[in-house]
């Protein structure tokens, strides 16, 4: 764990505190916005119904690549080549809505495939990089400056704050988002799951494993519900 | 043309931090080994003010052992990261420095 004893000094400073750093970026949307809808480009009820869509993206479309690629290997092969090209496959289309994409963000995906040697976790240490396509919008600590910083300097501390302890053994590595290129986790296929359909391997295939600060597990489903968890074994 | 090849040991420049550079400051000096060529697109210098037409160069991905970027990496030796740059931030690594031993 990160201690005061392992990054070197006794704290004399002010604590540092997590700052709202989206602030001038939400000012700079809605000054753009309401200019696009006085000048006619959209209008709000266009940008509404965007915004409800775009909500509720979510993981599945993640879960599906992955249990494709499990059962499929040579889905899996075009899938680790070109990203974006078997994605559209399944009917993910990296460009739409607009037909070009956003020049400025997503491009190119890379699929990190977890094996029993390499470990993969995503990050964007720059802002919130994130496959959103296949993830739908990024979770609140993913754009937190406190994953950011810490995951590509302490990860497997950060991994085990997740409940995630990878062995020595295993190399963790962290992908730094701060380019046109996104990623996405290709988590290992656990066992106990020989024979299972892809429906029902998407069901343990949450938005986390994806992202590699879990791994999926066989009792945790997407519709388990967290109470009643916590207790030890 | 790609200036760099796979496998080509690169340092990274650390260049005045003026402006849009999409370089992070945790990668300036530090070295590692390219690990994919990638695709000619605008650098992030041009982008930035939306000059879409500006300078194209090709990018990298660039692998580091954590140890060399952090000196002192509390995780094991065999841990990495991956990061990508245009051309303009890297320079071929000095002979003189450490192997990586980069796996």
């Amino acid at each position: 764990m990160n201690t005061s004893q392992d990054h070197g000094h006794d704290h004399s400073h002010a604590a540092i505190e997590e700052r709202d750093e989206a602030i001038e970026f939400t000012v700079l949307e809605t000054a753009i916005r309401e200019l696009s809808i006085a000048k006619g480009l959209f209008s709000a009820e266009d940008h509404r119904r965007f915004m409800e869509w775009y909500d509720q993206v979510g993981h599945t479309g993640g879960a599906r690549v992955v249990a494709r690629a499990w059962v499929d290997p040579a889905f899996k092969q075009r899938l680790l080549a070109d990203g974006v090209a078997a994605c559209k496959e399944l009917g993910i289309d990296w460009l739409q809505p607009t037909g070009v994409g956003t020049p400025s963000d997503y491009t190119y995906l890379i699929v990190c495939e977890n094996t029993p040697q390499i470990h993969n976790v995503i990050v964007c240490t720059l802002c919130s990089c994130y496959p959103r396509p296949l993830l739908g919008m990024s979770p609140a600590w993913y754009e937190r400056s406190n994953y950011r910083r810490r995951v590509v300097r302490w990860p497997r501390q950060v991994l085990a704050e997740f409940g995630t302890i990878i062995p020595g053994d295993v190399e963790v590595r962290v992908h730094d988002s701060n380019q046109k290129t996104r990623y996405m986790v290709l988590p290992m296929r656990p066992a106990g799951t020989e024979g299972w359909s892809e429906e029902r391997l998407m069901s343990i295939i949450t938005r986390d494993t994806m992202i590699g600060v879990a791994l999926p597990d066989i009792d945790w489903t997407t519709s388990s519900t967290p109470s009643g968890t916590g207790q030890p074994a | 043309m790609s200036k760099f090849n796979v496998g080509d040991r690169v340092t990274i420049r650390d260049l005045p931090p003026l402006f849009h550079t999409r370089t992070q400051g945790y990668t300036r000096g530090r070295t590692g080994v390219v690990v994919a060529l990638r695709p000619e697109w605008v650098i992030p210098e041009d982008e930035a003010w939306g000059r879409y037409e500006g300078r194209r160069e090709p990018f990298y991905m660039v692998r580091f052992n954590q140890r060399d970027l952090w000196p002192d990496y509390g995780g094991v030796a065999i841990d990495t990261l991956e990061t990508e740059f245009s051309e303009r931030w890297l320079e071929p690594a000095a002979n003189a420095s450490p192997a990586a031993g980069n796996g």
